[in-house]
Order: C-alpha cells, then sequence, then structure tokens
C-alpha cells in the first residue's frame, strides 16, 4: 500500500512507445535506427551474379552465425538459376519465403520494430530494392554454455544436468524429462531494453489453468527496462512485497522443475538466466531438499524433521538465550546458569547486545565470504570465525555461551534448502532477539505470534503460504504434512495446488 | 496494513499487561546473569526475641580460571521470612538470586514453633520453586550449618551428593516443599530429612510434623522402616544371621507396599499393610536362601512396625496410610476418610522376603 500511494503521487508517467520506431522499414531506416553501432553490418549481395538485380543483407556481428549466413543464403542466392530467372523483386521473395533458401524459418517483417528485433535475436535480413517488407532468416549463433552439474543443489542421486542461459535449451531440457505432449510453453517478452523472452510452462490436464493463466498474466503486465536478474521477475510476479519470505521456488535443475509441473504446479523460464521457477511456493516446498525422494522415505522424513528443528534454532535460539539470561534466570539448570555466569565475567556488554554484535559480525562475514572467490572467502570464514572470534571470547568482548548459541543458530540455518528462507529467518532472528532483550520469553512470543500471522496472511498464486498446517482448501491433507510418506502410497497430488486430475499413479 | 499493525500492538499491549511480572509496568524485570549471586541453599532459623534469621548460601562456584571460589554466606534478620530475605539482599554484593535455591534447610527451633510460614513463602514468591528439597537440622541451627559447610565447599553440594546417593542410603529421602506442603493439605502430617546440624549435614533419620509443627522423629530402624513403607529403597545391605551362627548379606533392591482396609459391619477396624521386599544375596553361601528369606522379612517387619509405631503413637499419619487406603478402595473414600482414627485402627503387617539371585562365579 505504501508502495503504490508513493508510486502515484511521485512518479511520473511512463507511457509505452507504440510503435517503438514510427519508421517505414528500409535500409536507410534500418542504417539510422544502428547509427553508432559497430556491430551492424549491410552487404549487398548480386543475385546469380547479375549485378543489375542486387539484394541488401543486414545483420549483427556476433549475433549471426557466418557459416549459416554464407551457406544458406548467400550460396544458394549466388547459385540458384530459379532466383535469377524470377522477373521481378517480389517474385524473387515470394521464392524465397516459399523455400529457395536453405533456412529452417524465414519471416516476412513489413515494420522496423519486427525487422530490429529479428536482428537483435540473431537473425539476418534481406532487404529488396523497391519492396516495402524484408525476409528475416534465423542464423543466429548457437554459442552458449554447456550443460553441467548444478552448482548450488548437491546432487547425490540424480539427473545432473541443469538448466543453462539459454531458453530454447532449457525448454529442450524440460521436453527431454517431459515428453507428454500436454506440455504447453507460452512465451512472453519482458523489458523494454532487453526483450527477454520469458516461458511460461505448465502440463495441461493436470496443473491449475487459473494459476497458469495469472502467471502469464502477471509475467505480461511486467513493464520494466530490462530483466537481467531473478529479482527482476520474482518481486513482479509475487502475491506480497512486504515480506521477506520467498514466494517463488527456483531450481537450476530440471529433473526438480518437471516435478514441480507434474505435481501441477507452474514453471517460468527466463532467458538468460539459468534458473527455473516453480510457483506457487508455499514454506513446505521451501523446507524440502532436492534429494528428498531419492533418499529412503525414512531417512527423508528424518531429515525433514531436522531441517523444521533447524528452522526453530536458528529463528528462536539467540532470542531465546537473551529472554532467558536477562529475564528468567529461573530457566536456566543452575550449572549452567552458573557456567554462564563463570564465562560471562568482565564482559562488558549486556547479553542482548553481545548477541546482537554478533549476529552482525555474522551477517558481515558471510556476506565477505560470499563476495569474495570460493578460496578467500574461505580463508575469510576461517578467519573470521576461528581467530576473531576466539580473539574477542579471550579478550572478554564476547562470552563463550554467545558465540556458541550464535555459531548453533547461524549453522542450523544453513541446513536450509532454500537460502531465501534462510535470508527471512535472519532478518525475524534479529527482530526476535530485539524483542526478547525488551521483554523476555513474552515479548518474544509475541514476535511469534505475529510471524505465524504474517506467514499465515500470505498467498502465493492464491494458495495459502502455510499450507498444508493452516490452509488445505478445506480438505484433509494427503499424507503427512512434514514427513514424507513411500511413494508408492502418495497416490494424489496436492490438493492446495487444485490441480485437474488429483491422481499421480495407477 | 495499517489496521494490522494497530491490531497486533493492541495485543501485544494486552498480552503483556496479562504476563503480571510486574504491577506498575507490565514488562518483567532485567537483570543480567552476571551481576547477580545464585543463592543455591536458605537456611531458616527462629530467633530468640522472635522473627527469624534467614542463612543464604551460594554454591562453591568454579571461576573462569578453574579456581574455586567459596560460597560466600548472606544473613539477614527480620520478623517474616520476606523481612529477612529482604535484610539479606542489602548484605551481598550483587543482587541475591533465590531462583535456584535447591535446598532449605529449617532450623529445629523453628520446625518446633511451626514451618507452614516458610512454606508458604515458597509457595509464594515470584523466585522460589515448588521443587525446593527441604531438610531439618536436628539439635540446632540450620544457619550454623550452612556456615559450617560453606567453610568447606558449600551446604548445596553437600546435600546435592547426598540427594544424588540417596538411592544408597536406605534411611533418608529427599523431600521437596511441594510434597511437603500437600501432605500437610491432605492429611496434616509429613516428614522431613533430618540432617546434624555440624557441617557434615549427615542424614539422621526424619522429622514428623503435624499441624505444620515438628512433633518427633522417626531415626534408626523406624526411618528403614519410612523408605520401605514409601518402597523408596535400591541399595540397602542387610546382614543376617543365619542358624549356624554365619552371617550372609543382602542387598535389598526394591520393596513393593500395599496398605487395605479392614472393615467388621461397615466399620474400618484396621489396615493391612503388606510388604514384598526383593534382596540380592551379594555375600555368604548361596544355601538355604528360604531360612535368609525369612530372616530378612523378620528385619524389614521390626523395621517398617517401628515406623507405624511413630505414626500410631505421635497420632499424626506421616506416612498418608489413609490415602493409600483410599486408593486401595476408592468406592469407600468416604467412609475412611470419616472413621479413619490412626491411634485406635489395628495395623497388620506382613513382609514378604525375597532373594531373587546372587553372584555366585562357581
Amino acid at each position: 500500500m505504501f508502495f503504490e500511494k508513493k508510486r502515484e503521487t511521485e512518479v511520473p508517467p511512463h507511457p509505452r512507445r507504440e510503435p517503438r520506431i514510427a519508421l517505414p522499414l528500409s535500409l536507410e531506416n534500418l542504417k539510422r535506427t544502428f547509427c553508432g553501432c559497430v556491430d551492424f553490418a549491410c552487404r549487398d549481395v548480386a543475385l546469380a551474379g547479375d549485378e543489375a538485380r542486387r539484394i541488401t543483407l543486414c545483420y549483427l556481428n556476433g549475433m549471426v552465425k557466418m557459416e549459416r549466413v554464407s551457406d544458406y543464403v548467400l550460396r544458394p542466392m549466388a547459385q540458384d538459376g530459379a532466383l535469377a530467372a524470377c522477373p521481378s523483386m517480389a517474385r524473387v521473395m515470394e521464392q524465397m519465403e516459399a523455400g529457395a533458401l536453405y533456412n529452417l524459418g524465414v519471416e516476412r517483417r513489413e515494420d522496423m520494430d519486427g525487422a530490429v528485433a529479428d536482428l537483435i535475436g540473431g537473425s539476418c535480413l534481406l532487404l529488396f530494392p523497391g519492396e516495402s517488407a524484408a525476409l528475416s532468416f534465423n542464423v543466429g549463433t548457437e554459442e552458449k554454455r554447456s550443460i553441467t552439474p548444478p552448482g548450488s543443489e548437491t546432487v547425490l542421486k540424480g539427473a545432473r544436468d541443469s538448466f543453462v542461459e539459454s531458453i530454447r535449451t532449457n525448454t529442450s531440457m524440460v521436453r527431454r524429462h517431459l515428453k507428454a505432449p500436454e506440455l504447453k510453453i507460452g512465451e512472453h517478452i519482458v523489458g523494454r531494453q532487453s526483450l527477454t523472452a520469458v516461458d511460461v510452462l505448465y502440463l495441461e490436464g493436470i496443473a491449475n489453468p487459473e494459476t497458469a493463466a495469472l502467471a502469464a498474466a502477471r509475467v505480461e503486465k511486467m513493464d520494466i527496462d530490462a530483466l537481467l536478474a531473478t529479482g527482476n521477475l520474482e518481486e513482479y510476479i509475487i502475491d506480497r512485497l512486504a515480506t521477506p519470505f520467498p514466494l517463488v521456488q527456483y531450481t537450476e535443475r530440471p529433473d526438480r522443475f518437471c516435478a514441480g509441473l507434474a505435481e501441477g504446479r507452474v514453471g517460468l523460464l527466463i532467458d538468460g538466466l539459468p534458473l527455473g521457477y516453480l510457483v506457487p511456493g508455499t514454506l513446505g516446498d521451501f523446507l524440502r531438499a532436492p534429494q528428498d525422494k531419492s533418499n529412503n522415505w525414512m531417512v527423508a522424513s528424518l531429515l525433514t524433521v531436522l531441517r523444521y528443528v533447524c528452522m526453530l534454532v536458528t529463528l528462536i535460539l539467540p532470542a531465546f538465550y537473551v529472554a532467558v539470561v536477562t529475564f528468567h534466570q529461573e530457566m536456566i539448570p543452575t550449572r549452567l546458569a552458573l557456567s554462564i555466569i563463570a564465562a560471562k565475567q568482565n564482559v562488558p556488554f549486556v547479553s542482548a547486545v553481545e548477541v546482537i554484535i554478533l549476529l552482525v559480525a555474522f551477517e558481515i562475514l558471510q556476506e565477505a565470504g560470499l563476495r569474495l572467490p570460493q578460496s578467500i572467502g574461505q580463508t575469510v570464514s576461517i578467519i573470521g570465525g576461528l581467530v576473531v572470534g576466539t580473539a574477542a571470547v579471550e579478550a572478554k568482548i564476547i562470552s563463550p555461551a554467545v558465540l556458541i548459541v550464535v555459531a548453533v543458530a547461524g549453522i542450523a540455518g544453513y541446513t536450509m534448502p532454500s537460502q531465501e528462507l534462510a535470508g527471512a529467518l535472519r532478518i525475524w532472528r534479529f527482530v526476535l532477539v530485539v524483542l526478547g532483550s525488551i521483554g523476555g520469553l513474552f515479548a518474544m512470543m509475541m514476535g511469534i505470534a505475529v510471524l505465524v500471522g504474517h506467514l499465515a496472511g500470505i498467498e502465493s498464486f492464491g494458495v495459502a503460504y502455510l499450507t498444508p498446517f493452516a490452509a488445505n482448501g478445506g480438505r484433509e491433507v494427503e499424507g503427512h504434512p512434514i514427513l514424507r510418506q513411500p511413494l508408492p502410497r502418495t497416490k494424489l497430488r496436492p490438493a492446495a495446488l487444485k490441480p485437474r486430475n488429483r491422481r499421480n499413479q495407477g | 496494513m495499517r489496521r494490522w499493525v494497530v491490531a497486533w500492538a493492541a495485543a501485544a499491549a494486552v498480552t503483556l499487561g496479562l504476563s503480571g511480572c510486574r504491577t506498575s509496568i507490565s514488562l518483567p524485570y532485567a537483570r543480567e546473569i552476571d551481576q547477580m549471586s545464585l543463592m543455591q541453599a536458605m537456611a531458616v532459623d527462629a530467633q530468640d526475641g522472635g522473627g527469624v534469621l534467614i542463612t543464604a548460601s551460594s554454591g562453591g562456584q568454579q571461576g573462569s580460571e578453574g579456581a574455586g571460589t567459596p560460597a560466600a554466606v548472606v544473613y539477614g534478620r527480620g520478623e517474616t521470612v520476606s523481612g529477612g530475605v529482604l535484610a539479606a539482599q542489602g548484605a551481598g554484593e550483587s543482587y541475591l538470586y533465590f531462583g535456584h535455591v535447591g535446598q532449605l534447610l529449617l532450623g529445629q527451633p523453628l520446625a518446633e514453633q511451626g514451618i507452614s510460614a516458610v512454606l508458604e513463602y515458597v509457595l509464594r514468591d515470584v523466585e522460589m520453586r515448588l521443587d525446593t528439597r527441604v531438610y531439618l537440622t536436628r539439635g540446632g541451627q540450620a544457619g550454623q550449618a550452612v556456615a559450617a559447610a560453606a567453610q568447606n565447599g558449600s551446604a548445596a553440594d553437600r546435600l546435592e551428593a547426598m540427594e544424588e546417593n540417596a538411592g544408597l542410603l536406605p534411611h533418608t529421602m529427599p523431600r521437596t516443599v511441594e510434597q511437603v506442603l500437600e501432605d500437610l493439605a491432605r492429611s496434616g502430617s509429613s516428614f522431613v530429612p533430618a540432617v546434624t546440624a555440624d557441617g557434615e549435614l549427615a542424614a539422621d533419620g526424619y522429622g514428623v510434623f503435624k499441624e505444620g509443627a515438628l512433633v518427633g522423629w522417626a531415626r534408626g530402624e523406624a526411618a528403614y522402616g519410612v523408605n520401605l513403607l514409601l518402597e523408596q529403597v535400591e541399595a540397602d545391605v542387610v546382614e543376617v544371621v543365619r542358624s549356624d551362627g554365619t552371617t550372609a548379606a543382602v542387598r535389598v533392591v526394591g520393596a513393593v507396599t500395599s496398605v487395605r482396609p479392614v472393615w467388621r459391619n461397615e466399620e474400618l477396624t484396621g489396615l493391612e499393610i503388606a510388604c514384598r521386599v526383593q534382596a540380592n544375596l551379594i555375600q555368604g553361601e548361596a544355601e538355604n536362601l528360604e531360612e535368609l528369606e525369612q530372616a530378612l522379612a523378620r528385619i524389614e517387619a521390626a523395621r517398617i512396625r517401628q515406623a507405624l509405631n511413630v505414626s500410631q503413637a505421635l497420632e499424626a499419619d506421616y506416612l498418608q496410610l489413609e490415602q493409600a487406603a483410599c486408593l486401595a478402595q476408592p468406592w469407600n473414600k468416604k467412609a475412611i476418610g470419616q472413621q479413619f482414627e490412626l491411634p485406635a485402627l489395628e495395623l497388620s503387617l506382613e513382609v514378604d522376603a525375597q532373594i531373587g539371585r546372587s553372584y555366585d562365579a562357581r
């Protein structure tokens, strides 16, 4: 609400120019459009060696594959006698469009916007003297990163391919995993400057069509300069901005992406980003690790429970320590209380300040480790964690108990499969510490109540964020909300996703 | 959004107001744990001129460098326990925190006057705990015993060690303030383990309370009987003399006691008390165990009988026999309550001993 109000009062209008280039399609206008662009190239080609009949070839260097231009465009033009025999340029154009050139895709462009977009997309344009239209042939390069194992999602048992920056490669990987013809892939162009392709994928007959339509509508509604980073998409399609919790799940593993599609969710792929998004995203999804379905169901259940415990530990432990040490000393076992007192002797800060200082230091160390190359990052972590921590304890700046509490909370946070969720928990950890230092367990519990209320009020594409704990569309939860049941017994897709077909196996 | 913020803020204010930790401001007190001294043992004694003397002792703390810190002992006098504690607060170098008092020692003179006020203080005080163990110092002031114990360790450490070894001490058992309060509320009688009034704080039977005041003792064999009746025996070693003059040692590892009311023409005439003692032969020949079992049963029966005699002589149901009888026949609870006159009841006792196994390496 605050953001909307601000936009209404302060942000000037931002009308979209339609058409973007209000000029007729011609060689001169193309040159004018790409004036100052060193990669723009034009070449006149004589049709079958007839100097009187010249066709202009335009392309952007680096965007096209030269061999393709030479073999599939220039060679037929130079050697095809049928083309040479055409009485007019209009007829030549028709012949080429009908297949005289050996290219898979050809488009007739009659306006500057389409022609320019094709050039940027890796096509070459053929302009015919006296004709107002041009032919566009897709001869783009296929230079892209090869498919490698996922970097951020460890795979022990499972497919080792991962998404790359090319959206078409990504859709092909999805097609290889899900060969069903019901897999629908709709494309939208987002970004006035980047013109990024965003594909919306879903399995027709399984995914809720309303969710698919909603995702497509939100992507279509995006009017930004450039879609270059993940946040450029996430923050525009989620239901609620005023929350640190992730509402869209992402993965770089096609198998996980496809599993989400098969479950009845809707996927999004963005050209230039080696990630696939899945919507809706609920809290339980962010606590499920990709390898859960590869593990034995009992092991997976145990690990999932462990993750939930770690979520509570990373969220509550520092605040609980501050509250107990400052307000509720009777809750501490006597020997532990004596140990804490002995460890805290001569430490100048109160417990709350100690914890906050160390939490901030922890965040700084983490940020420093992320921004540096991996080898240096590890060194920074070791120096920061061990050397500085030990020195701070020995110098009586912080007490060992606080160091242990913050370290345990931090390590517990690393068990979260989603770093976005871990980040949200870190923010709330600070809030709870402050509350715990103000009003002890009472204030801390109030903070937790607010947090639960906040989570209960969030929806992701029409699905309650706390599904299946707080809401499941009024239906009974299939299986256990936390534990993973043996897969042969999980015969229904989650009801909260409102799939068209709930059965997922015989 | 703003509506929600206001709603949450109002809910927070109301909830904090209901916390009840402070009357003026709703938030509880914030005290840094390192700025407080944890009291672990508290002694309450009656003063000659009236009022009470509070003696509080910390534990023998280990310093950060591993060096032991002697237990701090503070004193406070007041007309009431609260007044005495407040006076003691002023005597300490830091805030005295009584939330970790694990042992409450009561002097014999105070116990003879009555301990209800002290127990009520523990019940109502925000820091004190109901699971505090309560002890009676026999023949002296509790404060002196605590101070003497602090010369070499602390009273809390000694009593904690005794509590941990309670299974090995068949003539004592720890009792909490909560248990004593429950007994007094239920039957008007209870018992509290007694310790010697010197710095050793050795176990010395039980003090029997009636209507909140010390009325007698269950010491020696009677103390063993109390433990048997309440099934608090884990490792009592009993030496049994055989008919051939040899001595065998058995370890009593358990006792199961049942109490059953006896009726005659709808009149409660007595209680049948049956105790099954389980023991292991630990020394001596594993022959003629039946003779050993009979001898052991006689010894344990004598102990239980002494404990029962104390109860009847003092007219104090400190063993909660009435409650045990009601639990045995809950449908007669009302009648038992109306007719339960301990001195008039005939208490028949049957003890059965079982020596289950031995460690015969041959």
